[in-house]
């Protein structure tokens, strides 16, 4: 009977010191758990939607040792205030960033406005200006039909992009004592749920341009972008690219983007099928981020066709331009001198 | 021959002188912009400050103590070298204090009574330093920000007052309503040039005891708050124009504007916790003493609960 207290005794014991010790972990491991990257307490985005942007800023620290951080806010209160003293709380303790590049991202869809805060180390590859174009120009067409995760995305490969370039130039300005926020950044209406903002469509001129060749097509498209004509319903698209884009957030910032990226861009000679229906114009495997076009011949004239590309071509976190391998389409005719690797990356002429 | 950037860093001259040479800006309108944009000389506001006698005597009595030190403890050790070492005079004796004993003491002595305090009133005294000198770089940054808007506001006034000439070039049947919302568009950009100059004179005039002196810190505080009014304003009447508002350019120097004005009340904050911590520490004890001894002055607030109340609303969006 004794023997059966005593065990009994010691069992207790040892379960509440095991209580005592896995509480304690797990304590332990809370406190030293890194904060998360995204932080909806306006529940505005899926479990899922957070999960995607969370691995996708991981990479923007990872590639470029900049710490991007999500919050969405029921009641910021003055929203400028807020983002500078949570900016300070969040990167003065935890940042994941060894030089300081911080970068917090506020959404208070109770006052419906945005602001993106940027630490000192940033500002001058991230000046006040830019930061305002990707909240107006990239971010807030997405807030306006609902989808803020898209919204932060989109202006997160803006960012990424600039920070490529940025690396690739002058680099940083890493400086100790700028770590912190000194206010940099910008604040825009979020207009969340405003619906589908409209681009006004720059008069068309007299006569439609030509397309008696995909150039002249592809000249259209660049022109159209460079006037940030947005319309779906250009001569130059295929009628299926025409109803793709017509459901389409299509914002000014991608617009120029198209324009920026192809200016650098060296086209290769027009590959036609045997057909003369398809035809393709590509770029040097070295111009990673140059995709390339796809066209259809209809009637004699050429025009673009974005739904193939938009199935089969996707972008990598440098933005280079690769196919996905699952998609089969019928321009692959003119790769067939390129390998592509596992990934669908062009790596060498054959 | 000295440099073009040297002489007009900023472009300031050249782009005041091109929209005087365009009629975009009266003389009088142009010389108040120019004035308006001088820096400050490159005086360091906090070097008179920093030039305080207690540091500089401090080292020279610590100096002087050393050297006693030792003198003392060479005067102490006494006699000559003997062939036959006795030591029986350095041992202790039942009830006596053996001489290398005393010398111990008078060292130790010495350092309670003077070293010590005398460190610890080094301690004390570069701490205050240390919260001075916070003070002094939030002031700066204040600064900074302050010139940086008046830098942005040159191109601010071309671009609306540009806007202005072409809308009365190209609509010459200009309806009435038009005609008078361009004249409230030029009548804000007179407002700015004026308050904007009035600012920097504020500036200018009290550069170095601005931060210790609350009337003429409030002076500036109310020149820049009216600075920043101005510039609302002014896109409080472009909302009128979407051409105007809608151009990459404006949006532009819009984002910029805010930006400093947003960097503005960042630093104004940082500035009066600054202050407040440095003027908290030395009024406590033993800080106080550190601090009337080495004439710390205690620094301004910038008038931050009413003030900020009445602190322009300037929201472009």
């Amino acid at each position: 009977m004794r023997q059966i207290s005593t065990s009994t005794k010691r069992l207790t014991i040892a379960l509440v010191a095991a209580i005592i010790v896995v509480g304690g972990l797990s304590v332990v491991r809370e406190l030293n758990a890194p904060p998360e990257l995204v932080e909806d307490d306006a529940a505005l985005m899926s479990p899922e939607e957070r999960a995607f942007l969370a691995e996708f800023h991981r990479f923007l620290t990872k590639d470029h040792d900049i710490d991007y951080r999500v919050i969405t806010v029921k009641d910021s209160g003055d929203i400028d205030q807020f983002a500078v003293k949570r900016f300070e709380k969040l990167f003065a303790k935890s940042s994941r960033s060894a030089t300081g590049r911080g970068l917090l991202l506020v959404v208070d869809p109770v006052q419906d406005r945005v602001r993106l805060e940027v630490s000192q180390t940033l500002e001058g590859a991230f000046p006040d200006a830019f930061i305002a174009y990707v909240e107006q120009r990239q971010m807030v067409p997405f807030f306006r039909t609902g989808r803020i995760a898209d919204g932060v995305l989109a202006s997160t490969e803006l960012i990424a992009m600039r920070a490529q370039n940025a690396t690739r130039n002058a680099g940083f300005e890493d400086e100790p004592w700028a770590t912190t926020s000194a206010g940099g950044g910008a604040v825009a209406a979020a207009r969340i749920g405003e619906g589908p903002e409209q681009i006004p469509v720059p008069p068309s001129p007299a006569t439609a341009p030509p397309t008696n060749t995909p150039q002249q097509a592809l000249q259209a498209y660049f022109d159209a972008m460079g006037a940030r004509n947005a319309s779906p319903d250009l001569a130059f698209y295929t009628p299926a690219t025409r109803q793709m884009l017509s459901g389409w957030t299509i914002t000014r910032a991608q617009m120029d983007s198209v324009v920026k990226t192809y200016r650098r861009c060296n086209a290769e000679p027009v590959k036609s099928d045997p057909t003369s229906s398809l035809a393709v114009i590509r770029y040097p495997i070295a111009e990673r981020s140059c995709a390339p076009f796809f066209f259809q011949n209809i009637d004699g004239a050429w025009a673009l066709d974005l739904t193939i590309m938009q199935q089969a071509i996707r972008f990598g976190r440098t933005n280079a331009w690769r196919f996905d391998q699952s998609v089969d389409h019928p321009y692959r005719f003119a790769f067939a001198d390129w390998r592509f690797d596992p990934s669908g990356f062009p790596s060498r002429a054959r | 021959m000295a440099n073009l950037n040297e002489i007009d860093p900023n472009g300031h001259a050249e782009r005041i002188g091109r929209m005087e040479r365009d009629g975009l800006l009266t003389a009088s309108q142009a010389a108040q912009l120019r004035e308006s944009v001088q820096p400050r000389g490159a005086e360091d506001i906090t070097t008179s400050l920093r030039a305080r006698w207690p540091a500089r005597w401090i080292g020279v009595f610590l100096v002087a103590i050393a050297v006693v030190a030792l003198g003392a403890a060479l005067t102490g050790s006494g006699g000559g070298p003997t062939t036959v070492q006795d030591v029986s005079s350095a041992l202790n004796q039942p009830g006596g204090v053996g001489e290398m004993n005393a010398t111990v003491s008078k060292l130790i002595a010495v350092a309670i009574l003077l070293i010590v305090p005398l460190l610890l009133w080094a301690v004390l005294h570069n701490s205050l330093v240390a919260k001075e000198e916070n003070v002094f770089e939030a002031w700066a940054q204040t600064e900074s920000n302050f010139q940086r808007r008046a830098d942005l506001v040159p191109a601010l006034v071309e671009s609306v007052t540009r806007f202005i000439q072409h809308e009365s070039e190209t609509l010459t049947d200009i309806a009435q309503e038009r005609s008078q919302a361009t004249g409230r568009l030029a009548q804000a950009v007179d407002e700015l040039i004026n308050t904007q100059k009035q600012a920097a004179e504020v500036l200018r005039a009290n550069p170095e005891l601005l931060i210790e002196n609350q009337e003429k810190l409030a002076q500036l505080f109310a020149g820049q708050t009216s600075v920043g009014r101005s510039v609302g304003n002014l896109f409080a009447v472009v909302e009128a124009y979407p051409d105007l508002r809608s151009a990459d350019q404006f949006l532009e120097l819009q984002a910029q504007l805010e930006g400093t004005e947003n960097r503005i009340n960042v630093a104004r904050q940082r500035f009066n916790d600054a202050v407040g911590d440095f003027n908290g520490t030395m009024r406590k004890l033993p800080w106080s003493l550190v601090a009337s001894a080495g004439r710390f002055q205690r620094k301004a607030y910038f008038q931050s609960e009413e003030d900020a109340r009445r602190a322009p609303d300037i929201n472009f969006n």
